[in-house]
C-alpha cells in the first residue's frame, strides 16, 4: 500500500504563486493610477503593499467562510450526538448498578434499585427525546444535496441510536434473568430454610409447644416482601423493554440493511441524480401544462372576442 | 496479498484522518472502485454523509462550509479542470485531494495556480485504481474496449487511450501490492507487446524511484495475454453460480440488474453478489448449478425454522429475542429471497433457450474430438426453432474455432444455414472472429491437440469419464498457471520485457488478460490459489466478459474495421 503526499510539492507552488500574484495585483493597481507615475510608484509601492496583503488575503477569505453559518439542523444532529454520548456513558454505570445489585448483599439494597430505576429511566428518556429530535431532522426544507446530507446524517445517528438500544435491551434482558434465577433461588432458600425450620420445628415439638418461633416468622414475612419488590422490579424491566422495542421499530425505517442494494455507494449516487432528473422533469411538465393552459385561454378568448366583433360588424351593416 | 483488502484500506486511509462532516466526491470511475469494497453504511460511520460525483458537484453553487470535501478522483485533464473551477469559487469549508494515481507535475502546478483561496489541505496520491470485484479478481472497465482487436494505425488516439488506462490500473495495483514486477507478454500479440513494454517503461525508468521498495524477495510476474489466444472460453454456456449469473442476466461490479428481464418487487430490481458481504455467495459462488439449488433448499429450510421460532411469541422472553433477533432475521429474509429468485430466473431462462442440451454441444466441441457428430449436432440445434439467435451464432462460431481447418465445406453450410435461419447477426461476424483468432493467430494449444502430450492426457480423461458433462472445459488460462506452478512457461513464446528476468520460482502473478477476463477463469484461479501451491495467482482484465459482451466487442471492431478499408 504505496502512497505518495504531493502536498509539499502543492504547497511550494502555490506559494510561488502567491508571492508572484502580489506584487503582480499591487502593480496592476499601480497602472491603474496613470501610466505616467508608473515607473515611479512601482518600486515603493511594492514594498508597501506586499507585506499587508500576503497576511490580509488569506484572512478575509476565512472570514468569508466562516461568516456563511452551518444550518441549524447541524446543532440538532450534534445535540443528539451527545445526547447519545450521554446515554452511553449511563449506560455503562446501568451495568455496574446492575452486577452490583446482585451481588448477594446483607444490607439494605434499595439504594441500589432506586438508583437502576432512575438510571433505566434517565436512559430510555433520553432515547426517546433523541428519536423525536431525530425524526425532525428530516422534516426542515433545503436544496436536494442539503436534505441528502440531511438524511445521511438521520441515517448514521438512527444507526447509532439502534445499536445503543439493542445494548440496553440486552443488558436489560439478561439482568432480568438474573434477577428471575435468584428469585427461584431465594424461593428454593426460603424452602429450605422453612423445611429446616419445620424440621427444627419437629424437633422442638417435644419439648415446646411453638408453631414457627418468632425468628421464623421475621423471616418468612422479610421474603415476602423481598419478592413482592422483586416482581416490581421485574415488571418495571418489563415495561422499559416495551418501550425500546417500541423505539427499535420506529428506527428501523431509517437504518440501512448491510449487504443490500440500498448499501451500495454508486446506487445511492444513481437514486439521487434519477430522482433529480424526475424532479426536473416533472418541473417542466408543470410549466408545459401551465404554459399551454394560459395560451389557450388566450386563443380562446380572442377566438371569442373575433365572433363577437365578427356579430357587430353584421349588425351593423343590417342596421345601417 | 489480495486485491479486495488493500482497496479497502486505502478508503479506510482517506476517509479516517479527517474528522468532521465530510463530502466525498467520486468520479465516473472511482465510483467502481469505492462501490465494490465500501459500503454506504460503513461511510456513514466515518460520517460521509453526502457522495456525489464530481461533474454534479460543481452545478450546485450552494456555499457548504461545514462540510469537508474530500475528492477521490483519477487524474485525468477533465477532473483536473472540474477541480480549478471549484476551487476558485469554493464551496466547502476545506478541500482534501486524492488522486488514485501518478499525477503529473503540470496537474499539481494548474492545481496550486488556481487555488488562490488556500482551502486545499492535501495533496496525496492513494494508488487505488483498480475495481476489485472478488479477492483475486480485479478489472479496470476500460472505455471503447473493443479496439483491442484492431491494429493500432485504425485509430492511433484510441489505442493510446487504451493502452494508458491499462498500464496505469497495473502500476496502480503493483504500488498497492507495494512490488515491482518483472514482466513478460504473449508473443503473438502486439497489444499484449505495447501494455508490457509501456508498463516496463514506467516501472523502471519514468518512475523508477516511486517502485523502488527495496525488497529482497524474489519479484512477482506481470504475464499480459491476449484474449484472442482463447476466444472460446467467453463463448460458452456457464453453470457455475457466479459465472452463470454472469452470463445469464449480467453482473455489473457485484450487482445484478434484474429490470431487464422481468418484473420485480422495488428492492429486488437490483441485488448486490458480493462475496465479502454475503457469506452465503461467498460459499457457493463457484459450486454448479445443481449443487446451488440444494444449497438453496437448505438455506430456505434453516430459514423456516427461524421464521417459526420467530412466530410463536408469548412470553416476553420470547419476545425479547425476537427482537433482538430482528435485524439478522430481515437480513437473512433479504438473503434467502435474492437468491430464490436469481436462482428461479436463471431456471426459467434455461428451461426457454434449451440450455442444457446446447451446452452439451458446445462443451463436446470444445473439449472433445468427433467432428462428424459435432456437425450433426450443431446442424440440428441450427433447426430447433427454441434455440435462440444468440445460441445458434455461439455453436458455429465454436464450430469455426474447433473445425477451421479440417472441414471448410461443412463449415460453409454451417454458415449458409446460420444466415438463413437467424438474421439479427451481420453476415461475416464468425470469418471476422476467425480472422482474429483464428488457428494461425493463437499462440496456445486451445483445444489441446497440437502436441502429444496434451492428445494422449485428453484420451487419458475421455477414458476416465467426466463428473458433470457442463462444466468440463478447462479455460487456457489453466494450462498457463499450470505451467508457471511447474516452472515450464516458455521464454520463446512469453519473452521477458528488458532485461529483468525472473530469479527463482515467483511467489505472485498477476495474470492480464487484454481484453477481458470471464468469471470462469476467476473461479479457475480462485481454485488454484486454494491448492496452495506456493505461488498466489491474481487475474486481471480491461473488462469483464460474458458472451453477449465478447459478441458485442467483436461486432463493433468489425464495423470500425470495414469503415476504415472503406475510407482508405
Amino acid at each position: 500500500m504505496a502512497t505518495r503526499n504531493r502536498t509539499v510539492e502543492f504547497r511550494k507552488h502555490r506559494d510561488a504563486v502567491k508571492s508572484v500574484r502580489a506584487p503582480l495585483s499591487s502593480s496592476a493597481s499601480a497602472s491603474s493610477t496613470g501610466p505616467v507615475i508608473e515607473m515611479v510608484s512601482l518600486l515603493p509601492s511594492n514594498r508597501s503593499s506586499y507585506a499587508p496583503l500576503s497576511t490580509e488575503d488569506p484572512s478575509t477569505s476565512r472570514d468569508a467562510f466562516t461568516v456563511g453559518l452551518p444550518p441549524s439542523w447541524v446543532d440538532d444532529s450534534e445535540e443528539i450526538a451527545t445526547a447519545i454520548q450521554r446515554a452511553r456513558v449511563k449506560i455503562s454505570e446501568l451495568t455496574k448498578a446492575h452486577s452490583k445489585a446482585l451481588m448477594p448483599s446483607f444490607g439494605d439494597d434499595k439504594e441500589d434499585q432506586r438508583l437502576i430505576e432512575t438510571l433505566t429511566q434517565e436512559i430510555t428518556s433520553l432515547l426517546r427525546k433523541s428519536e423525536v429530535r431525530l425524526k425532525r431532522l428530516s422534516a426542515a426544507s433545503g436544496s436536494s444535496e442539503d436534505s441528502n446530507v440531511r438524511k445521511n446524517v438521520q441515517r448514521s445517528l438512527a444507526t447509532d441510536l439502534q445499536n445503543l438500544s439493542m445494548d440496553l435491551r440486552r443488558k436489560q434482558s439478561a439482568y432480568l434473568k438474573r434477577l428471575q434465577q435468584q428469585k427461584e433461588g431465594y424461593d428454593g432458600v426460603d424452602l429450605e430454610m422453612n423445611f429446616n425450620g419445620s424440621k427444627f420445628g419437629s424437633h422442638d415439638d417435644e419439648f415446646s409447644d411453638v408453631g414457627f418461633s418468632e425468628e421464623q416468622m421475621t423471616k418468612l414475612k422479610k421474603s415476602e416482601q423481598f419478592s413482592v419488590e422483586r416482581e416490581r422490579e421485574i415488571e418495571q424491566v418489563v415495561k422499559s423493554v416495551h418501550e425500546l422495542a417500541q423505539i427499535m421499530k420506529d428506527l428501523s425505517v431509517l437504518v440501512i440493511d448491510q449487504g443490500t442494494i440500498v448499501d451500495r455507494i454508486d446506487y445511492n449516487i444513481q437514486s439521487v441524480s434519477t430522482s433529480v432528473e424526475d424532479g426536473l422533469e416533472q418541473l417542466q411538465k408543470a410549466e408545459r401544462t401551465q404554459k399551454k393552459g394560459g395560451m389557450i385561454m388566450c386563443a380562446t378568448s380572442l377566438v371569442i372576442m373575433c365572433f363577437i366583433m365578427l356579430v357587430l360588424l353584421i349588425l351593423k351593416e343590417i342596421l345601417l | 496479498m489480495v486485491v479486495t483488502s488493500s482497496a479497502r484500506d486505502y478508503i479506510n486511509r482517506i476517509l479516517q484522518d479527517i474528522s468532521g462532516m465530510k463530502v466525498l466526491i467520486l468520479d465516473s470511475q472511482t465510483v467502481g472502485v469505492v462501490s465494490v469494497v465500501y459500503s454506504q453504511s460503513e461511510l456513514l460511520q466515518k460520517e460521509v454523509f453526502l457522495v456525489e460525483l464530481v461533474d454534479s458537484i460543481s452545478k450546485s453553487s450552494e456555499s457548504m462550509s461545514h462540510l469537508k470535501a474530500i475528492y477521490f478522483l483519477r487524474p485525468t485533464s477533465e477532473n483536473i479542470q472540474f477541480l480549478r473551477r471549484q476551487l476558485a469559487s469554493p464551496r466547502f469549508g476545506e478541500y482534501h485531494l486524492f488522486f488514485s494515481n501518478i499525477l503529473k507535475d503540470t496537474q499539481i502546478h494548474i492545481l496550486a495556480d488556481s487555488d488562490e483561496q488556500e482551502v486545499v489541505q492535501q495533496v496525496q496520491e492513494f494508488y487505488a485504481d483498480f475495481v476489485a470485484i472478488d479477492p483475486y479478481h480485479f478489472t479496470f472497465h476500460v472505455p471503447s474496449h473493443y479496439i483491442y482487436m484492431l491494429p493500432a494505425v485504425v485509430d492511433p488516439s484510441t489505442v493510446q487511450r487504451f493502452c494508458d488506462r491499462v498500464v496505469d490500473g497495473l502500476a496502480a495495483v503493483f504500488l498497492a501490492l507495494k512490488r515491482r514486477p518483472v514482466i513478460r507478454y504473449q508473443r503473438t500479440s502486439d497489444i499484449a507487446k505495447r501494455i508490457a513494454q509501456e508498463a516496463s517503461k514506467l516501472m523502471y525508468q519514468e518512475e523508477s524511484g516511486l517502485f523502488d521498495f527495496r525488497r529482497m524477495e524474489v519479484s512477482p510476474l506481470l504475464l499480459v495475454i491476449d484474449r484472442r489466444d482463447d476466444p472460446v472460453t467467453p463463448l460458452l454456456n456457464q453453470w457455475t453460480y457466479q459465472a452463470m449469473v454472469h452470463e445469464l442476466i449480467g453482473i455489473e461490479d457485484n450487482k445484478v440488474d434484474l429490470k431487464s428481464i422481468g418484473k420485480f418487487p422495488n428492492d429486488q430490481e437490483e441485488v448486490v453478489l458480493s462475496s465479502e458481504q454475503d457469506p452465503f455467495f461467498k460459499v457457493n459462488m463457484y459450486e454448479n448449478f445443481g449443487d446451488i439449488g440444494m444449497n438453496i433448499k437448505r438455506m430456505v429450510d434453516e430459514f423456516q425454522q427461524v421464521s417459526k421460532s420467530n412466530q410463536n411469541i408469548q412470553t416476553i422472553e420470547d419476545m425479547a429475542k425476537f427482537v433482538d433477533n430482528y435485524p439478522e432475521y430481515r437480513k437473512m429474509h433479504g438473503n434467502v429471497t435474492k437468491h430464490v429468485t436469481l436462482v428461479t430466473e436463471m431456471s426459467k431462462i434455461v428451461d426457454e433457450r434449451k440450455l442444457m442440451s446446447v451446452s452439451q454441444t458446445e462443451q463436446e466441441l470444445a473439449c472433445n474430438g468427433g467432428q462428424g457428430a459435432a456437425f450433426e449436432a450443431v446442424t440440428n440445434l441450427l433447426n430447433n426453432e427454441s434455440v435462440s439467435d444468440l445460441d445458434r451464432l455461439r455453436l458455429v462460431m465454436l464450430y469455426a474455432l474447433r473445425y477451421e481447418k479440417d472441414s471448410p465445406v461443412q463449415l460453409m453450410q454451417l454458415f449458409n444455414k446460420l444466415a438463413s435461419r437467424s438474421a439479427k447477426y451481420k453476415p461475416g461476424l464468425v470469418q471476422f472472429l476467425l480472422k482474429q483468432a483464428g488457428v494461425d493467430k493463437r499462440m496456445g494449444d486451445l483445444f489441446g491437440n497440437r502436441d502429444l502430450m496434451n492428445i494422449a492426457r485428453n484420451m487419458a480423461r475421455g477414458l476416465k469419464g467426466v463428473e458433470n458433462v457442463y462444466t468440463q472445459h478447462q479455460p487456457l488460462l489453466f494450462q498457463i498457471m499450470e505451467s508457471i506452478v511447474k516452472g515450464r512457461l516458455r521464454d520463446v513464446d512469453y519473452p521477458f520485457v528488458g532485461n529483468h528476468y525472473q530469479q527463482g520460482r515467483p511467489q505472485d502473478v498477476i495474470i492480464f488478460i487484454v481484453g477481458g477476463t470471464t468469471y470462469e477463469e476467476s473461479r479457475s484461479v480462485a481454485l488454484q490459489n486454494a491448492n496452495n501451491t506456493g505461488i498466489r495467482f491474481i487475474l486481471g482484465g480491461s473488462s469483464v466478459l460474458n458472451s453477449k459482451r465478447f459478441l458485442r466487442d467483436l461486432e463493433e471492431a468489425q464495423r470500425v474495421a470495414r469503415s476504415s478499408t472503406t475510407v482508405v
